[in-house]
């Protein structure tokens, strides 16, 4: 029975993984080295929540993406997101990087919501990745959630069920790779998630095109959300320096690296 | 002045996680180092058994918000617990660990008491009289050092960063009202799903991490994979060892892609830049090739070696204390028969 | 209508889907036509309907086979007349990593480690370079006129694309969709009649497996083809119809570049462009751009007429950085980026039917590279201009795309403009390296210096003509016997046998320094970035593996960009690792074996495939 829920995903853009990373320090505090070149990619735990939240939404419902970040780099990252998953883009033109207070991102979000015009609050599923890519902090979601009111709250979610009567049963990531399995009444509901269990969804350009219709006017009528300094201050960010001598063996029989590895394990 | 608050649950047995007793140490440290007053607050079932794992840690003061209630790890329980605690303590500085039931519920907490949050601090100290702390930005990718002016200031520390505490003493905390709605009852825990003996191939506390990755699937001089047979020599070793698994970002997609895959592995297991970053002493890599991104996977891992055949292998080179340049097939088979005379 | 390449019968329902026009690839050559078109259709306002959705402006499809705009392309000096002619008030602080050229210099490199295959006619005019320069190079004194870019800009085509698709999109006139693959024209009446996109959710062979999705059918009344010279559906029109008499595609470089963060003292300046020839082989030319912020571009260009069967772009791209002139600029750099590309170099002779019913040609696989010059994406922006200059006129007069309207409107533009006179110069200019680099010098300062009137005649030969075995190829340097014993050894760990042949002709260890000169594979995952994504199908195939078996030269092993391609069990085919490729189109023209039923093609075949480079920064 999920013909009822509102699902509003939260995420954001993050550098493509692959990407060399550098810090450096710019007026707003610190950031990323050519951050605006890098390519970028619709946070991957909050993929995972948008393909979620679009199989739930398959029999009834809505979603809606609600992204902040530069915009003319979500314009980029949507032409990829878009083709995945049928969904309505809100947009805050507003920094993605890191080091972004969460309290902020949680507050321009919650506002965000706030104003989504059509959106039923007893109906809401607040979703997202259990942490970003770049802040890696697993504190936004709880935050607008607790502006929001919403009390039932979950997180490093692989699963959700919905049941008969409206309840839904959600898996969480609890410590030695096992879940902690709970049973929710009903929503408004936060669901913050890990991987999932859906593969990533094909490309398709119908959806895209559909899509398309309403994110390019999100991202135009899109407001500007200034960054606040805020009481946050960085003293330093830097790369790990440490760099490992690596000792090369060689030409070395298996069963003697075997012996080898055999003893130091054992050390 | 400063007030600290630790902030914890107890363990399903009584006491408190190891995690909870490093997140002590840190607290501690940071209210010697400022000066300021320590306090304890513990929810859960029933916490005096972890109150008394702790009595000597040198708290002004003990809160405890305790009852079946609150014995089961729920958000909104939980976070009316904490909340409850932290207003009871008057703390300005919040510390706890950065497990599972508490950085599911420190932001919310963070968020009714008008202050922020900072989690999986990997360092915690005072300088110029102020607290500062260092955390990992872009999955690991790059570590900052900072401090902030608002208070209460909520912070969840990494375990494997600070020493456990150790101090039992007697203490009888005193118990703090929590006003809990109806409303906070919404959700039920049915349980914990926790993989058997046999089949747990995440073993937090382990020694040795052993990292997979996907050359383990690929096809070898043969022009054949193999893949039963690297199913069949790492649980092997696994089992032999009591490793933990972890796998690189790769072998795990492969798996998920309909190719032959390693049956028991799953998400979970990932290590790296979309993985998890584990801790611990040692950590054996065999058929893992990349570059930064992914080598954040063993970041926290104290002695590495890696078996590659590739001796230019990025995972390795200047990351690996020893590489081997060997058939990683050949090479754990061997290692498996050691380990079974052994 | 016909299947297009790589299609098979579905039992899923193929879904299809109407538009006015539809586009594919996103290089200079579209990004010139949608920018083009898009001013224009904004200009016509309501004038400018779409005949699939009435009332709405026409629907502009664009579709890109990389995962992002700009990657995977390259680091260009252009003179960007057709640019700058649409942009008239360029600012490049607006386009990162763009400069005005500031300098060029033309150098000729000594072979410093003397490893390199010189001819004795080569030896005898190095002699007449002045001895005893450390730098062991040899400055140009002068760069004949039609060499030269100033004045022009050094770019990153990469973010130079990046600019240019987020205004188009940001117009809301055309959508450009990344990570879309076309497999392949649709054909209907005799007329291209729209675009095939690849099957998704399909196993490696191509077969139907979990979240199995047949590649939607795209028909609209125009399609541009701007997929570059490797891409499957300007090939699959050559195929179907043919080239123009006496034309073909023989003729290819690839090259293999890389963006570098050069070390803070070093003196170059922005805007810095520096051309190499000489080494590390004769055939080999390098290219060096410095960009804004102590960044350049540089690589090398390794061409189809270099006799070497076991030509490996990466060690070479190596030693010729190594070289004493440019490591004195390059030592303490650090790798940004790294990718490799195929280049058309036929030119003029490699122009296929530019349009017909239903479709036009634009950009680099419409044969508009300057092989003079050595100019391409300034004319493969002005052909996309004038397409949509003449879609726009047709649009206007409400006219069909038909091969008469598109002629009369595109191809008179085209042939009109200094583009065709540019080409037409060209045309011959490189003639004479069929028969060496000497020859092929002379031939293309004739050309030049004569405006096309005079060159020095080759007669063209297909790739899998020219390719020796590597016993050939190493006869006098390398005894049979040591090249066998290198062969099982090779064979035995699975490896390509281009390290171990140059090792032995003298080439030096590389000095791996995990910065800048890092190992094949780190470069791909440093620089590339290379990942692919699930559910596509392998797109380099081996068309008859029989044919691979018996083969004893495998240049597609010893070429592949990215260590892609390795040797495989004895007896079969190499195996592809669909995950590591750049999608160079390399081995499409460097295998050595004719296709057995066309000998203008080879025994690979390069389908329509996702993944690749995630750099936009080349």
């Amino acid at each position: 029975m999920s013909a009822g829920f509102h699902i509003v995903v939260c995420g954001s853009l993050v550098p493509d993984p692959l990407q060399t990373l550098e810090p450096i320090r710019g007026p707003q505090g610190p950031g990323l080295k050519n951050e605006m070149m890098l390519p970028a990619i619709l946070d991957p735990w909050a993929g995972h929540a948008l393909f979620e939240a679009a199989n739930l939404a398959a029999s009834g419902g809505k979603v809606w993406l609600l992204s902040m970040g530069p915009k003319a780099k979500l314009q980029q990252v949507m032409m990829s997101v878009a083709q995945k998953a049928p969904f309505e883009l809100v947009v805050l033109d507003g920094p993605a990087g890191g080091f972004t207070d969460a309290h902020f991102t949680a507050r321009a979000l919650a506002e965000a919501i706030e104003g989504i015009a059509g959106l039923d609050r007893s109906r809401l599923l607040l979703f997202g990745g259990w942490q970003s890519a770049s802040r890696g902090a697993g504190s936004t979601l709880q935050m607008v959630g607790e502006r929001l009111g919403v009390l039932d709250q979950f997180q490093g979610v692989d699963e959700i069920r919905v049941q008969d009567d409206g309840a839904f049963v959600v898996k969480e990531r609890v410590e030695g790779g096992g879940y902690l399995v709970s049973r929710c009444a009903g929503p408004p509901a936060v669901l913050g998630w890990a991987t999932g269990n859906l593969p990533e969804p094909p490309n398709n350009p119908q959806l895209g095109m559909a899509n398309m219709r309403l994110i390019m006017p999100a991202l135009q009528r899109a407001e500007p959300v200034p960054a606040e300094p805020g009481g946050l201050s960085f003293a330093s960010v830097e790369l790990p320096k440490a760099r490992r001598e690596t000792r090369l063996v060689k030409d070395l029989p298996p069963a003697e690296v075997a012996a080898d590895i055999l003893a130091w394990i054992k050390s | 002045m400063e007030k600290v608050l630790f902030l914890a649950h107890n363990e399903e047995g009584g006491g408190l996680s190891r995690a909870c007793l490093e997140a002590l140490s840190a607290a501690r440290d940071l209210a010697q180092g400022l000066g300021a007053e320590l306090a304890v607050g513990l929810f859960g079932g029933e916490v005096s058994g972890a109150a008394e794992a702790i009595g000597g840690c040198g708290a002004a003061c003990f809160l405890a918000a305790a009852g079946p209630v609150f014995a089961s790890s729920r958000y909104a329980s939980d976070a009316a617990a904490c909340e409850a605690l932290c207003r009871a303590s008057g703390a300005g500085l919040v510390v706890a660990a950065a497990d599972s039931r508490l950085s599911r519920v420190l932001p919310g907490v963070a968020q009714r008491l008008g202050g922020r949050i900072d989690t999986h601090l990997t360092g915690l100290w005072v300088k110029d009289g102020s607290p500062a702390a260092a955390r990992w930005f872009y999955r690991q990718r790059m570590v900052a050092e900072f401090t902030r002016s608002e208070r209460p200031w909520l912070m969840s520390v990494e375990s494997g960063c600070f020493e456990a505490f150790d101090g039992p003493g007697a203490v009888e905390p005193e118990p703090v009202a929590v006003d809990l709605s109806e409303a906070c009852k919404r959700t039920e825990v049915l349980g914990l799903e926790t993989p058997s003996a046999d089949e747990q191939t995440i073993r937090p506390d382990a020694e040795l991490l052993f990292v997979a990755g996907a050359g383990w699937t690929k096809k070898q001089a043969d022009g054949r994979t193999h893949v039963k047979e690297a199913e069949g020599l790492i649980l092997d070793f696994l089992n032999r060892t009591k490793a933990s698994l972890g796998s690189s970002k790769s072998l795990v997609d492969i798996s998920g892609e309909g190719h032959e895959v390693i049956s028991y592995l799953t998400h979970l297991h990932q290590v790296g830049q979309t993985g998890a970053t584990p801790r611990h002493p040692k950590g054996l890599a065999a058929c893992c090739h990349g570059e930064e991104p992914h080598v954040v996977g063993w970041r926290f891992i104290g002695e590495r070696r890696a078996i590659n055949l590739d001796a230019g292998c990025g995972w390795a080179q200047g990351k690996a204390d020893v590489l081997y340049v060997a058939d990683a097939f050949e090479v754990l088979a061997r290692l498996n028969e050691l380990l079974a005379r052994a | 209508m016909s299947a297009s390449p790589g299609s098979r019968d579905q039992e899923m329902e193929r879904q299809s889907m109407d538009a006015d026009i539809v586009c594919v690839g996103f290089g200079p050559a579209t990004a010139g036509f949608l920018t083009t078109l898009c001013r224009g259709l904004a200009e016509a306002g309501a004038a400018a309907e779409s005949a699939v959705m009435p009332g709405m402006p026409p629907q502009v499809l664009c579709y890109e086979r990389a995962e992002d705009i700009g990657f995977g392309v390259s680091g260009v000096v252009t003179r960007a007349r057709g640019i700058r002619a649409s942009f008239p008030d360029l600012d490049l602080s607006r386009i990162p990593m763009a400069a005005e050229v500031g300098s060029e210099k033309v150098v000729y490199l000594l072979d410093p480690v003397g490893a390199s295959r010189r001819s004795p006619a080569l030896r005898l005019i190095e002699r007449l370079i002045p001895r005893g320069r450390k730098d062991h190079a040899f400055e140009l004194p002068w760069i004949p006129s039609f060499l030269r870019k100033e004045p022009g800009l050094v770019l990153s085509l990469g973010q130079f694309c990046q600019w240019v698709g987020g205004q188009v999109m940001a117009s809301g006139l055309a959508q450009i969709w990344p990570g879309v693959p076309v497999a392949g024209p649709l054909f209907a009446d005799g007329r291209v009649s729209g675009v095939r996109l690849a099957d998704q959710g399909v196993d490696r062979q191509g077969r139907p497996e979990a979240g199995h999705m047949p590649g939607m059918d795209l028909r609209a009344a125009l399609t541009v083809v701007g997929d570059g010279p490797v891409g499957p559906v300007g090939r699959a029109i050559d195929e179907r119809l043919g080239l123009p008499a006496g034309h073909h595609r023989r003729e290819w470089a690839v090259g293999m570049k890389m963006v570098v963060d050069l070390p803070e003292d070093c003196p170059l300046e922005p805007g810095a462009v520096l051309h190499t020839l000489g080494y590390p082989e004769p055939e080999i030319f390098g290219f060096l751009y410095v960009y804004p912020e102590n960044t350049a571009s540089l690589g090398i260009f390794v061409p189809s007429w270099f006799d070497n069967p076991a030509r490996t772009a990466y060690r070479y791209l190596q030693h010729w950085m190594l070289h004493p002139y440019l490591w004195r600029y390059l030592k303490g750099g650090r790798l940004r980026s790294w990718g490799a590309k195929s280049l058309q170099e036929s030119g003029r002779a490699g122009e296929p039917f530019l349009v017909g019913d239903g479709y036009a040609r634009i950009g680099e696989g419409s044969g508009s590279t300057n092989v003079l010059t050595g100019s391409g994406v300034d004319e493969a922006w002005t052909t996309g201009v004038q397409l949509a200059e003449a879609v726009l006129e047709l649009m206007a007069e409400k006219r069909p795309f038909s091969a008469e309207n598109l002629e009369r409107t595109y191809v008179a533009r085209r042939r009109a403009s200094w583009v065709e006179a540019g080409a037409r110069r060209a045309a011959k200019a490189r003639d004479g390296f069929q028969r060496g680099v000497l020859s092929g010098l002379v031939g293309m300062a004739l050309a030049g210096l004569s405006g096309g009137a005079l060159n020095w005649p080759g007669r063209s030969r297909r790739p899998h003509e020219r390719i020796p075995s590597l016993e050939d190829y190493c006869r006098g340097l390398i005894p049979a016997e040591d090249l066998a014993a290198l062969r099982r050894e090779c064979a035995a760990k699975g490896a390509a046998l281009h390290d171990a042949v140059m090792d032995r002709l003298g080439w030096p260890e590389i000095p791996f320094d995990g910065r800048l000169l890092v190992s094949h594979q780190d470069a791909l995952l440093l620089g590339g970035k290379v990942q692919a994504p699930a559910g596509y199908a392998d797109h380099v195939v081996f068309k008859d593996p029989s044919v691979c078996a018996a083969c004893g030269t495998r240049t597609c092993v010893e070429a592949c960009s990215g260590q892609a391609i390795t040797p495989g069990p004895e007896g079969g085919a190499p195996l592809f690792d669909r995950e590591k490729c750049v999608h160079c189109g390399a081995c499409l023209w460097n295998c050595s074996q004719a296709d057995p039923d066309d000998p203008e093609a080879s025994n690979i075949e390069f389908r329509a495939g996702a993944g690749g480079l995630h750099s936009a920064e080349n």
